[in-house]
């Protein structure tokens, strides 16, 4: 069998600290022949900003039409998701909540309509990774995003015990990742890790 | 005769004339009530695209977009004396379409920080006030903690001090803002205290 992993690089900046560190992490996974692996920059694709309408409470599905469409169903499918994102202000940047707030429809179906999100043999196999970057130094500059992604991997049916994190803090201008002293490192373990949490599943 | 004082209040909600839009009207009309003009600015009605993370701005102080936030910022700027910042909590925390707002800030911040053309005086932060309302579906008393970190940074960023918050949750409970026992009235009452504690400052 295969693995996917659907990732999401949300930064604004393309190939900056958290696509590059996101891109570590893919290349390690993909010299598995076995893994399979998609990125999605979020910058690039047509998502649009939930409208609050709640309709998906009664129709189970969205009722705006982007490109949404399908990365809903590659989000249910996949075996692992990442989701990679810079912190600006204190919290993930906008283009990564833009996502999660769109991930509503995975909780009306969830906690509305108390439908399955994931069929009942893949409860409990699926991973998440949140992987972040940020220019200030300060070790709590990641938390309030913390409870943000908890609740994205909760509503699309990944546990706290199975999202992991990988956070660098300040790295601040565009190539700063690549003179990190072990953030390459730390990429490639947390790769492995994932690998072979979802292999002995 | 003293000079008009200007509160500007943002929602940040996609649901027009949901519990948010109620709040902030609430506010702003206990504000109109003590004597301030008042604008409301509804984000989701603008066009404007969020930050593109070039850093472009930490070269010149100026953001390469130019968009209606281009005249907002201008506007909280060098025409606001009282900022009110709304709005539902997603995911446990402010919608995309606010964080998308204050993540533009970034070229004051680069003002500030590493051009060094503009500082605000301990007088001027004094002399601007901001507050923070919101309203959750949830009935947690920490619901709205992931916020605070960034509208603290935001209030900070634009040479505003946090005077305040005005906090409604548990509202799938309540059935929206109108069944919440005190959010309204405190509301109106914090719009007016606002107007009147900014005028002897």
């Amino acid at each position: 069998m295969t693995y996917t992993i659907l990732a999401f690089a949300a930064s604004p900046r393309r190939h900056g600290n958290s696509e590059t560190l996101l891109d570590w992490v893919l290349d390690a996974m993909q010299k598995d022949p076995l893994v399979q692996t998609e990125k999605i920059v979020l910058a690039q694709a047509d998502i649009k900003p939930c409208r609050g309408c709640n309709s998906c409470e009664k129709t189970n599905i969205c009722a705006i039409r982007d490109d949404l469409d399908l990365i809903y169903e590659k989000i249910i499918k996949a075996d692992c998701i990442i989701l990679a994102a810079p912190i600006y202000c204190m919290s993930i940047c906008s283009q990564a909540k833009v996502l999660i707030d769109r991930a509503q429809l995975f909780r009306s179906r969830k906690y509305v309509l108390h439908l399955p999100v994931t069929p009942p043999e893949r409860q409990g196999k699926r991973l998440g990774l949140f992987i972040s970057t940020a220019g200030q130094k300060w070790d709590y500059v990641f938390d309030a995003s913390i409870p943000v992604i908890k609740c994205f991997f909760h509503v699309i049916d990944i546990k706290n015990h199975d999202t992991k994190y990988l956070l660098i803090n300040n790295v601040d201008e565009k190539g700063a990742i690549l003179s990190h002293v072990d953030a390459k490192k730390q990429a490639e373990e947390m790769a492995e890790t994932i690998i072979s949490t979802l292999m002995s599943r | 005769m003293t000079m008009k004082i200007t509160m500007m209040g943002i929602s940040g909600s996609p649901h027009r004339h949901g519990n948010t839009e109620q709040l902030l009207d609430t506010f702003l009309a206990g504000a109109s009530d003590a004597g301030a003009d008042i604008e409301k600015v509804i984000l989701s009605r603008l066009d404007f695209s969020s930050c593109h993370g070039c850093n472009a701005c930490h070269k010149t102080g100026i953001c390469v977009l130019s968009d209606d936030l281009t005249l907002l910022y201008s506007k909280i700027l060098n025409s606001v004396d009282i900022l009110v910042v709304a709005s539902p909590i997603y995911s446990m925390n402010m919608t995309a379409e606010l964080k998308g707002f204050i993540d533009r800030a970034q070229f004051i911040w680069s003002q500030k920080f590493i051009i060094k053309t503009k500082s605000f005086s301990d007088d001027y932060i004094q002399r601007h006030q901001a507050y923070f309302l919101s309203t959750a579906g949830m009935d947690s008393n920490t619901v709205f903690d992931a916020a605070f970190p960034t509208i603290q940074a935001i209030f900070n960023n634009l040479g505003f001090s946090y005077a305040g918050n005005v906090l409604a949750n548990g509202l799938d409970t309540h059935g929206g803002i109108r069944g919440h026992p005190s959010a309204l009235s405190d509301a109106y009452e914090t719009g007016k205290k606002a107007v009147e504690k900014f005028s002897i400052l």
